[in-house]
C-alpha cells in the first residue's frame, strides 16, 4: 500500500514540476497562472496521497481562489497578457540556469543526508487531524498567525486607502 | 438496489429541473424540451473560434461538469448514502465549486472572443465576491455540527433544522448559490442582451451541451447542498430519507427560478458591492450568532 502511495506521490511530484517549469515557458499569462494553478492544485492531491486530507483540500480550494485572482492582476498589469507579442519572460538566462542547478543540487543533498523519521503506517482519522490543528493554532502557533494575519489586513487597508481619491488630490 | 433508486431519481430531478428553467424563460411547459435540445446541440456544427486556446477550449467544460459531480459526489442522498465519504466534505463542496470559477475564466479566456472574455472576467469578480458568504454560511454549519462531517452536520439539525437555527446564514447561502449557479438576477457574466451570452456566447455544439448538463448538476448540487446544510437532510415524517432528500432539493432547486424572477437585476458593480459591503460583514454577524448561540 505504501509502495503504491509512494508510486502516485512521484507521479504527482512529476507533475507539479512539469506545470512549475510550464509557468515560467509560457508566454500568455493566463496560461502561466493557471499552470501555477494546476502545480498548486497537484501539491494539494499530494497531500491528499499523504492523507492530510483537511490541508489537501484547503490547499486545493484556496489555490483555485487566489490564482484566478493573479490571472486577473496579470491580465491588468503586463504589457503582453495574451503572449501575442512573443513577450519572452525569462531572462539572465546562463545565471538562472547556473542557480537552479546548484539549488537543485543542494535541496538532493539535504533530502538525502536527512534523518527521516520512518513511514508513519496508520495517521490519526481526520477529525483527530483537525483537532490537532485547530489545537496548534490556537494555541503555540497563535500568535505567528495572529501577527501575519493583522498584517495582511493592514497591508490591504493600505493599499486600499492609497487607491481612494482623496479630495486635495483632485485639486 | 438503492443506489439504482437514487440514481435514477438524481437524473429525473436534473430534468425536471432543466424543464422548469425551460418555462422560466420562455413560460410555457415543454416536457419534451430537455431531450430535444440534447439532440440538437449533440448533432449541431462544432465551430472553433479563431486563434482559439486550444488546452483552455478543451479543458474548461470538462472542468466544469468535473467540479459539478465532485460537490455532488460528497453529499448525501440519505442517511450512509453518499458516494465519497470524506471527513472534510463541507470544505470539499467550496473546493469543487472554487473551480467552476476557474473553469468559467478559462472558458472566457478560451475562444479568444471579447464578449466571452469580459463574460468570464465579470463571473471571476461575481464568484470571489459570493464565495465569501457561501464558505461562511458552510462553516456556521460547521460550528453548530462541530464536525465537517456531512452525516454529522445533518444529525446535529434532528431537534432544529438550520434554517430556524440560523436563517440569515440560509438566506445568503441561498442568495450566494444563485450568484454561484449564474441564475438570474445574476446572469450578468452570461447576459444574452448586452454580452450576446458572455461566456457561452462562443461555444456549440458538443461543448455546450457539457457546459449546459454541467451547470443543471451544479443547481442541482447547490440544492443538494442548501437541503442538507439548512433543511434538515434526510429528517421528515413518514416518508423515508432519500425521498425526504430529493422532495427538499426539488423544491430547493426550482425554488430558484422562481425567486430569480422576483428580485431586480442589479447592476455589475452593485452586485459585487452588496457582496462585499452587506453580504460578508452579515456573514460573519451569523457566525458570531452561531457562536453565542453554542456558548449558551
Amino acid at each position: 500500500m505504501i509502495t503504491i502511495r509512494l508510486i502516485i506521490l512521484i507521479v504527482l511530484g512529476l507533475g507539479a514540476i512539469w506545470f512549475g517549469w510550464r509557468v515560467f515557458m509560457t508566454s500568455s499569462m493566463v496560461r502561466s497562472a493557471f499552470s501555477l494553478l494546476a502545480n498548486m492544485a497537484i501539491l494539494g492531491m499530494m497531500f491528499l496521497v499523504m492523507r492530510a486530507e483537511f490541508l489537501a483540500v484547503l490547499q486545493i480550494m484556496m489555490m483555485a481562489t487566489e490564482m484566478s485572482i493573479m490571472a486577473i492582476f496579470m491580465m491588468m498589469y503586463m504589457m503582453d497578457p495574451g503572449g501575442m507579442g512573443d513577450m519572452d519572460m525569462s531572462h539572465q538566462k546562463k545565471t538562472s540556469i547556473a542557480l537552479a542547478l546548484l539549488a537543485g543540487v543542494a535541496v538532493i543533498l539535504i533530502v538525502g543526508f536527512s534523518q527521516w523519521d520512518a513511514i508513519a503506517e496508520n495517521v490519526p482519522t481526520t477529525a483527530q487531524q483537525n483537532y490537532d490543528l485547530g489545537m496548534e493554532l490556537m494555541k503555540r502557533s497563535m500568535m505567528i498567525f495572529e501577527t501575519a494575519g493583522t498584517s495582511i489586513l493592514v497591508a490591504m487597508i493600505a493599499a486600499a486607502a492609497s487607491a481612494l481619491p482623496f479630495k486635495n488630490r483632485k485639486k | 438496489m438503492m443506489w439504482i433508486l437514487i440514481l435514477v431519481l438524481f437524473f429525473f430531478s436534473i430534468y425536471a429541473i432543466s424543464v422548469v428553467e425551460h418555462w422560466s424563460v420562455y413560460r410555457r411547459w415543454d416536457f419534451l424540451h430537455p431531450f430535444s435540445a440534447f439532440a440538437f446541440s449533440f448533432t449541431q456544427e462544432d465551430i472553433k473560434p479563431r486563434m482559439h486556446d486550444k488546452t483552455f477550449l478543451q479543458t474548461a467544460p470538462i472542468l466544469f461538469i468535473v467540479a459539478a459531480v465532485l460537490s455532488v459526489g460528497v453529499l448525501p442522498f440519505a442517511k450512509d448514502f453518499i458516494l465519497v465519504r470524506i471527513g472534510t466534505a463541507a470544505l470539499f463542496i467550496n473546493a469543487a465549486l472554487a473551480y467552476i470559477m476557474v473553469s468559467m475564466v478559462l472558458a472566457g479566456w478560451a475562444p479568444n472572443g471579447l464578449y466571452s472574455m469580459i463574460g468570464g472576467w465579470r463571473f471571476l469578480g461575481q464568484l470571489i465576491a459570493y464565495s465569501m458568504p457561501i464558505v461562511m454560511a458552510i462553516t456556521s454549519t460547521v460550528m453548530r455540527a462541530e464536525s465537517m462531517n456531512m452525516t454529522e452536520i445533518v444529525e446535529s439539525q434532528y431537534d432544529l433544522w438550520n434554517i430556524i437555527y440560523q436563517p440569515l446564514g440560509f438566506i445568503l447561502f441561498y442568495l450566494a448559490s444563485l450568484a454561484l449557479a449564474f441564475l438570474p438576477p445574476f446572469d450578468i457574466p452570461n447576459s444574452t442582451g448586452e454580452l450576446s451570452g458572455g461566456i457561452f456566447s462562443e461555444y456549440t455544439g458538443k461543448r455546450l451541451l457539457v457546459f449546459r448538463i454541467g451547470r443543471l448538476i451544479l443547481i442541482f448540487s447547490l440544492a443538494l447542498a442548501t437541503a442538507n446544510l439548512f433543511l434538515g437532510g434526510w429528517y421528515g415524517p413518514y416518508l423515508p430519507g432519500f425521498v425526504w432528500i430529493f422532495l427538499k432539493t426539488g423544491a430547493v432547486a426550482i425554488s430558484y427560478f422562481f425567486a430569480g424572477r422576483l428580485m431586480p437585476r442589479l447592476r455589475h458593480d452593485h452586485t459585487l458591492e452588496w457582496s462585499w459591503k452587506y453580504g460578508t460583514p452579515l456573514a460573519l454577524t451569523n457566525i458570531l450568532w452561531v457562536g453565542i448561540l453554542l456558548l449558551l
